[in-house]
Order: C-alpha cells, then structure tokens, then sequence
C-alpha cells in the first residue's frame, strides 16, 4: 500500500473521480458492446464537448475565487454570432473575424469585471444581468435567424491534424508526434520535481517511484495515442481536443504555479486575510471574470465551427453544464477550494455519462434525471466527507489493509 | 509566471511543429476504403464502408431517428409511430429526442453512426447546425433523410421528407379569409399576425404562403394590420415558445386594441393559436378567427367547440409512412426515390419530398378524421 502512496503522491482522494471515470467508461463499453472506446467515439467525446470544458476551466476560477458566472453561455452564443456576422456580411477574413470575437469577449469580461470588481456588485447578480444583455443581444443582431460560420472554422471546431510522412506506423503520425512529445515533456517534468525534492531535503529519493510512475503513465499516453491515432485515415486526435490540452497545461500553470494563481485561492479562502496580506482584490476579481469571458468566447468560436452556422439559441444553459464540471469536481460553493485538473475529470464524467447514455439509446429525458443524481452523488460524498473529517473510502479501504499487514 | 511563458511557449512550439511538418511533407494514410487492408485499420470502427447507392443493405440493419423534442404533440407521435413501424418493418430502431439542445442532438447523430446506423432521420432543431455531423455520417456512407424540416449549410443530406411549407401557409392565409367572412360579417377586419420560430426554416416560408394570400387584401383595405408588424422578424415566436406568443399578443392587444375589435389572427401552429385565443378572451375581446397548424388533440377540441376557426393537419403518419417508404427503397438497393422538387440548401440542391397538407374545420372534422379513431374520440 505505501508503495502506491509513494508512486501515486500522497493524497489518494484526487484519485476517486477518475476511478468513477474509468469505471464508466468500462461499463459502457461492456453495456454498449464495445462502441464506447472506439477511436472515433473518443474523438466525438473530445470534440463534442471540448466548449463545455473550456468554460469549465475559467468557471472553475470564478468559483475558486468565490463568485460565480452565468453569463457565459450567452457571451459564447453572443461572441459566435459576431465572428459569423461579421465574415458574412462585412467580408472579413477568418482570421480577422476571430480576433473581433475575441476582443468582444475580453470588452465582455472588462464590462463584467467593472461590476463586479469596481462598483462590488455580486457576480451572481452581475452575470444574471449579463445572461439577459447578450442573450438579447445575439436575438437582436441576428434577427433570430441563424447565420453561417466562416468554413475554416470548422478546423478548430472539428477537425483534425494533418496525415503526414511514412504510412507503415499504420496511425496518424501527427497524433504519433503529440504522444512522444506529451510522453517526453512528462519524463523532463518528473525528472526536474525529483531534482527539485532532492535539493530541498538533501537526499536523492528512491528512484523505483518514479520509474513505476513513468511506466504507467507511459502506457496511458501509448493507449491513448495508438486510439486517438488508429482512427479511420484523415482522423486523429481532434484540434479541439489539443486546444483544450493546451489551455489545460497554461491554466493548470497559472492557478498552480504563479503568484496570480496563488492569489486566486487567497481571495477565495479568506478575503479579509488576502486583503490585509497585500493581495489586491479588485484586481483578482477584475482579471478572473475578464479571463471567464474571453474563454467563452473561445469556446463559442469553437462551437459555430463545429455547428457549420451561429444560431440565436446558441450557448443556452452552457454556464450550467459547466458549473456541474466544477463542482463535481470537488471545488467548494464558498470557494476557496478546486483544482483544473479535478474539474476536467469532473467534466469528463459528465460527458461520458452523456455518451454512453445516448449510445445505449436513452433518451434525454432519463439522462438529464442520471446527470442530475450523478452531480448530487458527487457533491454530497464530498461535503460528507469534509464533515467526517475522513479520507475517501478508496484511501480508507487501503488504510485498512494496510494496518492488518502491519499487524501480521 | 517565467515558468507559465516556458510551459505555454513549449506547448504552442507542439503544436506549430506538428502543423508546420505537415504542411512541408506528405504522405502517411491514405484512404482506402475498398480495400481490405484498411479496413483492418479500420477494424474498431463501426462505420459501413458501403456507399448508400451499392446493394442496399440488411433488412434488420439499424436505422437512427433523431427529433429535436418531445414536447409538442407531434413529435412524440411521430416518435411512436417511427419506432412501432421501423420494427414492423424488421429495422433496429435508435430514436432520440434531444430536448431542443443544438449539441444535444449533434452528440445524439455522432453516437447512431458508432452505433452503425445505416439511414439517419434527422427532425432538426435548427436546420443549419448540423453540418459537420451529418458530413460525418455521409463519409460513413450513411443515407441521411430530413424530416419535416430542411437541412441546410451541409452536403451530407440526401433528401427531405415534409409538407408543403409555402402550400401550407397559403392555406392557413386561406382558411383565415373564409373564416373572417363566414364568422365576422362584412369586412374591413383588423387582423394581426403570428411567424413561427425563426430557426426552422418552415417558419419563413409558412409567413410567406400566407402573406401571398393576405397581402393583396392587406393592400386593398380589407384587411388592416393594427399594430403595422408585417415583418416575419416582428411576428416571429422565438424557439415556438407559446408562452412569448401568447406575451406578444397580450401587449399588442392592450396597446392597439383598446379601443378596437380584433377579428383575426394568423397563427403559425396549434399551440400559439390557443396562447393567442387565450389571451384575447383575458382582453375582453370577442374570441377572433384564428388559423392552426399540426391539429393538435387540445385545438381539434376547440375547433370542434368553435373557438379555434381552423387548423392544417400535416398527418404525422403519412410522413411517417413516406420515411419508411424512401428507408424500404435504400435498403432494397434502389437508392433515393425519383422526385421533380429541388431546393438549394445553401450548399447543394436537396431532393424534397413534399406531402400535401389539409385544412380542417368544424365542418369537415369528421371526414378528415375518419382514420384516426384517436382524433374522433375528441369530437363528440
């Protein structure tokens, strides 16, 4: 058992949601015969729902930071309707056409933040206002009429990476490339924790830990590319899909690693405390619902290329789905609380539970009633734990294995 | 944050690199579909590789509806109907409704082509938003069929079963002409009117049948549009949501109607006919000549009664029955019946399958009923 702790890290809790993840997925598999881990359905799981788990993460800040925002499926619906309008009817390139999307979100999230931020106004009533501003608003400039979205959207919305150089690998060579590179920036990441360990308490730790470590996640990148990359040729892992990977990476960097991250959980913990420590709130809270708006408009962006037109009911009850991701995740109401990576799996779980519900034929109906269980299941095994003030029951079921090897 | 820039730089280089390398070179996989060779790569994937014009296909091949709803009358018949008769038929039957939700109901069609389907029914919830996944499926050989509703903004349809649009807003036009002058005596007659949600792309064309009909009256003064809202974009009823008809109707009532009569109103379908009824009895007003759509169980009542003048039923079986008619012929190997109507989608020209439809009144109920013991229940 200490073996698993000492290859695992040491807090097994973050480990429960993605058992729960894997053990769906496994049970669709089985219940669906085999069409759950096929490479196109994972590609359809990514690409379906990397726009939920883009506004996933900047909601998961916002939450973090102890506000929350339910404008952001009517900024996306907004932001996607502008990059459309704007290519048709003022024929403006792609190109050009994004960066006007993308600035409507950053001047959405400053309007926002001014709210909140400025005038201390709650998010909830702040964002509240913001759902009826765009959402009358994409209605109004679209005269209720969907408009086609520039067709090199569709790129970053559903498309995939290029096929390339020698054909016997038998997968996309573009997928192949990400999974080294993913596989060799994970061995130099836990080369330099391991250095960085050794520096601060002056031993070299044990090397088989991070051997194992490497192993298995190698295998898990090796699984993941040979299914994202054996897909039908011309597929392979999709652009939204690395798109998020990306932002995932940043994100994860930010809240983890810098001094703005820091002052995220600050703020969110104990407002008064941040305060008087010197963390300038108003600044915190300005930059984290400017950063929400601008990812959703990304997402939105995304969206309108994978939908081939903007339509005025685009993005309507996005904030909700998102929201489920972030706290199914783990993250707490009164914030504080939550990590991006916990969040994605939380996202991921939903998802799953969607797909697999739709490729065994239930309909919406039930599978909005599962999802609904699904998120309180979550949250109240969390909050009964926290009350507890025990591990989660995989960690207890290994705690007592553990003792009872002790006493032999 | 100099760690952030490392990190955010490494991951962008990744993904530079891969695009830039393939932007020089070429070559890996190349599709191949006949060959045996790549569909062992291919084994895992549960698309067809026959295309929708070869030999047909299994006769308990699956075949996958998918509608935007359940919740109007409608489609939850044609959701039973769909299911009973594919499996008469011998079919698998996948049908799902994706509670208006756009991405709903693109995730819905990605799982009926892993499920291998081989006809997809598609009831759009906008006609526009399904390009990418109904490309997918026609790469998959799929045959994909629209129902009830146009599918734009995409190459991957290969025809389009549903009433009439224009036809039948010309009708509803129609029936509202005969009703104001059977119901209301001589004319001029204030009138007002009602579109439908302006993401189907029926809406427009119903508003423009009917327009035909009353705008010549419009222009000759026998008619008069109190409230001056003649656009489709001002009569419009966002998503067919009858509680925003019905809000419409009570604000354009009491700021035009205070001192006037209303004597008719076009409305787009049953259920925004009843919201409008209802809200010119709250106003005082007597009960006006009000046109339908889909003879829903609750209005085929109220015209029976006389407080909804008219509706048109585009049976629901009988699109039904034309699916299944055109699914028989793709499985046969026979491809898509032959038919004379085109319409551009905005990328190709859309084989249309055109039903047409019926006005029913109070005097012919029971004739156009007959067949439908259901509906006759309701008229006694």
């Amino acid at each position: 058992m200490r073996a698993i702790k000492k290859v695992l890290g040491g807090d097994l809790k973050q480990y429960a949601m993605i058992v729960v993840l894997c053990s769906l997925i496994i049970i669709f598999n089985i219940a669906s015969g085999g069409k759950m881990v096929t490479p196109s359905n994972f590609q359809n799981l990514l690409s379906g729902n990397a726009y939920v788990l883009i506004l996933a993460i900047g909601m998961l800040m916002v939450i973090v930071v102890g506000h929350i925002d339910l404008a952001v499926g009517s900024v996306a619906g907004f932001v996607g309707m502008i990059v459309a309008i704007s290519a048709r009817d003022f024929n403006l390139p792609w190109g050009a056409a994004v960066l006007i999307g993308l600035a409507a979100g950053v001047i959405i999230g400053a309007w926002q933040g001014f709210f909140l931020a400025k005038l201390g106004i709650p998010g909830f009533i702040t964002t509240l206002g913001g759902m009826m501003i765009f959402r009358g608003a994409v209605i109004w400039i679209s005269k209720s009429i969907s408009v086609p979205a520039p067709p090199e959207l569709k790129f970053f919305g559903a498309g995939y990476l290029p096929e390339w150089g020698p054909a016997w690998t038998g997968l996309n060579n573009s997928t192949l490339l990400l999974g080294i590179i993913a596989f060799a920036a994970f061995i130099w990441m836990e080369g330099n924790g391991s250095r960085r360990k050794a520096k601060l308490t002056g031993q070299r730790g044990e090397v088989w830990p991070s051997a194992i470590k490497i192993m298995l996640i190698g295998a898990v990148i090796g699984y993941a590319t040979y299914l994202f990359g054996s897909g039908r040729p011309g597929t392979s892992f999709p652009v939204p899909g690395l798109i998020l990977v990306i932002l995932i990476i940043v994100y994860h960097t930010i809240t983890e690693r810098t001094p703005f991250g820091r002052h995220i959980y600050a703020v969110g913990g104990n407002k008064g405390a941040a305060a008087l420590s010197g963390v300038n709130v108003k600044k915190v809270y300005f930059l984290t619902m400017l950063n929400m708006s601008l990812l959703a408009a990304l997402a939105g962006i995304m969206f309108i290329g994978r939908s081939t037109a903007a339509g005025p009911s685009d993005g309507t009850s996005w904030e909700m789905d998102a929201i489920s991701a972030v706290f199914i995740g783990g993250a707490a109401v009164s914030g504080g609380i939550g990590t991006v990576r916990a969040t994605m799996i939380g996202g991921l779980v939903m998802a799953v539970l969607n797909n697999g519900l739709m490729l065994l034929g239930v309909g919406a109906d039930r599978t909005q009633v599962i999802k609904g269980l699904v998120l309180l299941a979550a949250v109240a095994f969390d909050v009964y734990n926290k009350t507890q003030g025990k591990s989660s029951i995989i960690s207890r079921l290994f705690q007592k294995k553990e003792t009872a090897a002790e006493t032999k | 944050m100099k760690k952030l820039f490392k990190t955010a730089l490494a991951a962008t280089l990744s993904l530079a690199l891969a695009i830039s390398l393939a932007a020089c070179t070429s070559g890996g996989r190349t599709e191949q579909p006949a060959s045996p060779a790549a569909s062992s790569t291919d084994s895992s994937n549960a698309a067809p590789d026959t295309s929708i014009n070869a030999n047909g296909f299994a006769a308990d091949a699956t075949i996958g509806v998918s509608l935007p709803w359940l919740g109007t009358q409608n489609w939850q018949e044609a959701s039973d109907m769909f299911k009973n008769q594919l499996e008469t038929a011998g079919f698998k039957a996948i049908i799902q409704a994706a509670d208006n939700k756009v991405p709903q109901q693109q995730s819905q069609i990605e799982s009926m082509i892993e499920n291998g389907a081989k006809v997809i029914v598609v009831g759009p919830i906008d006609g526009s938003q399904l390009g990418t996944v109904l490309e997918k499926a026609k790469d998959a050989g799929i045959a994909v069929i629209g129902y009830d509703r146009l599918l734009e903004n995409t190459t991957g349809v290969d025809g389009v079963v549903q009433f009439g649009s224009i036809e039948t807003g010309r009708l509803q036009g129609q029936a509202l002409l005969d009703g104001l002058a059977k119901v209301k005596g001589a004319g001029p007659y204030n009138i007002e009117l009602f579109g439908g949600g302006p993401a189907d792309p029926n809406a427009p064309n119903f508003f423009k049948g009917a327009m035909e009909i009353l705008q010549p009256k419009i222009d000759d003064g026998a008619l008069t549009v109190v409230s001056g809202q003649t656009d489709f974009t001002q009569c419009a009823t966002l998503d067919w949501d009858n509680a925003k008809a019905q809000s419409r109707m009570d604000s354009i009532l009491s700021g035009f109607y205070s001192d006037k009569e209303i004597h008719g109103v076009l409305s787009p379908n049953d259920g925004i006919a009843r919201a409008i009824i209802t809200a010119s009895e709250n106003a005082g007003q007597q009960i006006p000549v009000v046109s339908g759509l889909d003879a829903e169980n609750e209005s085929v009542e109220w015209v029976w009664s006389g407080r909804q003048y008219s509706t048109v039923a585009k049976p629901t079986d009988v699109l039904v029955a034309k699916t299944i008619e055109i699914i028989k012929s793709l499985q046969g190997g026979n491809g898509m019946p032959a038919t004379d109507v085109k319409a551009n989608n905005g990328k190709i020209d859309v084989n249309i399958y055109e039903l047409p439809p019926v006005v029913v009144t109070k005097d012919n109920a029971k004739e156009i009923f007959a067949n439908d013991p259901a509906r006759m229940e309701l008229l006694k």
